[in-house]
């Protein structure tokens, strides 16, 4: 077993309010984890901790046991990443934003292929911003699998996907992770987490309150689908809500 | 060098297509100069000069697009992906602010260039504009002028939060530089009082350096304005990289 992902004790509040307290976790390689949680449950902080675009008030974070804000250069040579929003300057083809950042690596995957793979055959010509929601989705993802990483974080993996897109995702990176390739990911979706992930962590207000596979999850909560499980989990039960109704 | 090659290549191509630039930096340098030699045709500077109004604003003509593209484009564009969190994709790449504010320095010096080539070719083809001094000394200054104007810009751009208070502290910059410098108003016009804090301004430095090295003038006391356009190059350009903000 070989950890990719290493985080210690992560905590970060903003103007006071936590919104990651103690999170600790390992990724080890060739495994596909999964950060469940509702919306400002701190999914996102973590990722931003563990990629150092936000630096946490405590703990640390370590991918491939570098550090992403000092080691920043070294250690992006082998991550791709996804964020839950798409960045890209405006009046940018598909084609040339591939191009610019296949150009940031020492090495890059060829873009046609990628761009097939995901629904995206023929559209380097197309401006990025005339692609609907989910070719964007899917275009981040191909950003994200240029650099042909070793460990890739997705956030929010496939929001405004359709149903064949989001199974040819997951075709896609089932079969990267066979050939060695750590994946990070969030989703609320759970027919996609019991189909992709081999451990997941739930957070419920910044703190992890579940760490296992998603069998035991299944056994701890005594449920029959991972949907059930994760809202036991999370604390947002079917009671609950009816209640609040 | 690749991924300089290919942001820059990238970079020429969204800044044609947005328009601004291809304006304020290439057509707008070219139409003050034909309208200075429209209307001042080959008349001298002031009686009894012994060069043209024309030569004589030639050295602060070239500046207007040093201007446009290091003091207004420059800052905006990088702002303007910190805002849309574009910085925020590129941090989580094996990139720099090196390479990506280099990327924008060349850009813009490449729209100068460009504007400096058409304003001569304008001046010389239309107007009979004739270049008395010493091509070298001439393209040192302006170089140096560039450098100058460009690390203001860099500086701007590499630290303010949004686009917006970019665009509030370029035109603060701007255009008391371009109104005070000698780039619009005659320097040889302001009272006393103004010349002295035009003087400050290293765009006046730098309008003055030009100036002479067209008209081929004796340079006088070279070191003030020398050591003003290096020392805000230098100080400028480092204080961006080192205090650069990715978010």
């Amino acid at each position: 077993m070989e950890p990719v992902i290493q985080l210690e004790h992560l905590c970060k509040s903003y103007g006071g309010v936590p919104a990651l307290q103690d999170l600790s976790l390992t990724v080890q390689r060739g495994e596909i984890f999964g950060l469940l949680g509702p919306n400002g449950a701190g999914k996102s902080t973590t990722v931003e901790c563990a990629l150092g675009t936000r630096q946490p008030d405590k703990g640390q974070a370590h991918i491939l046991g570098l550090s992403p804000i000092t080691q920043r250069k070294v250690l992006f040579q082998q991550v791709g990443v996804q964020f839950q929003e798409a960045y890209y300057p405006e009046k940018i083809r598909v084609g040339e934003l591939c191009e610019m950042t296949s150009s940031l690596y020492k090495t890059a995957a060829p873009t046609a292929p990628l761009l097939a793979q995901f629904g995206l055959k023929g559209k380097e010509k197309q401006m990025v911003g005339d692609l609907s929601g989910g070719q964007k989705q899917a275009l981040f993802i191909v950003l994200a699998l240029l650099p042909m990483p070793s460990v890739v974080f997705l956030d929010e993996l496939t929001t405004g996907l359709d149903t064949r897109a989001r199974r040819a995702v997951w075709r896609h990176l089932a079969k990267l992770k066979e050939q060695g390739l750590t994946i990070f990911l969030t989703s609320h979706f759970m027919d996609e987490v019991e189909a992709l992930c081999d451990r997941i962590c739930v957070l419920q207000k910044g703190r992890p309150v579940f760490t296992g596979t998603v069998q035991q999850a299944l056994t701890q909560t005594h449920c029959a689908h991972m949907e059930d499980a994760y809202l036991c989990l999370a604390g947002e039960t079917q009671e609950g809500q009816d209640e609040s109704i | 060098m690749k991924a300089f090659k290919t942001l820059l290549k990238t970079e020429i191509k969204l800044s044609l297509r947005d328009m601004n630039m291809p304006i304020f930096a290439i057509i707008m340098p070219f139409v003050v100069t034909v309208l200075i030699g429209l209307i001042y045709g080959d008349k001298a500077a002031y009686p009894g000069a012994p060069y043209t109004f024309l030569q004589q604003s030639f050295g602060a003509l070239v500046t207007i697009a040093i201007c446009a593209g290091g003091v207004m484009g420059l800052p905006l564009v990088v702002a303007g992906y910190r805002q849309k969190k574009i910085l925020k994709r590129f941090r989580t790449t094996p990139t720099g602010p090196v390479l990506l504010l280099g990327v924008q320095l060349v850009l813009y010096a490449l729209y100068a260039i460009a504007s400096l080539v058409l304003t001569f070719l304008a001046a010389w083809l239309l107007f009979g504009f004739h270049f008395w001094g010493s091509p070298l000394l001439f393209t040192g200054t302006y170089l140096l002028v560039m450098l100058s104007m460009f690390s203001i810009g860099l500086l701007v751009g590499g630290v303010a939060r949004d686009e917006k208070i970019a665009s509030i502290l370029a035109s603060v910059l701007y255009f008391p530089m371009l109104v005070f410098s000698g780039a619009t108003l005659p320097y040889e016009v302001m009272p006393p009082v103004l010349q002295r804090f035009a003087d400050v301004l290293p765009l006046t430095q730098g309008i003055k350096l030009l100036k002479a090295t067209t008209l081929g003038l004796p340079l006088g006391s070279v070191w003030f304005p020398l050591v003003l356009l290096a020392g805000v190059a230098v100080v400028c350009t480092v204080l961006a990289v080192r205090f650069f903000r990715w978010e």
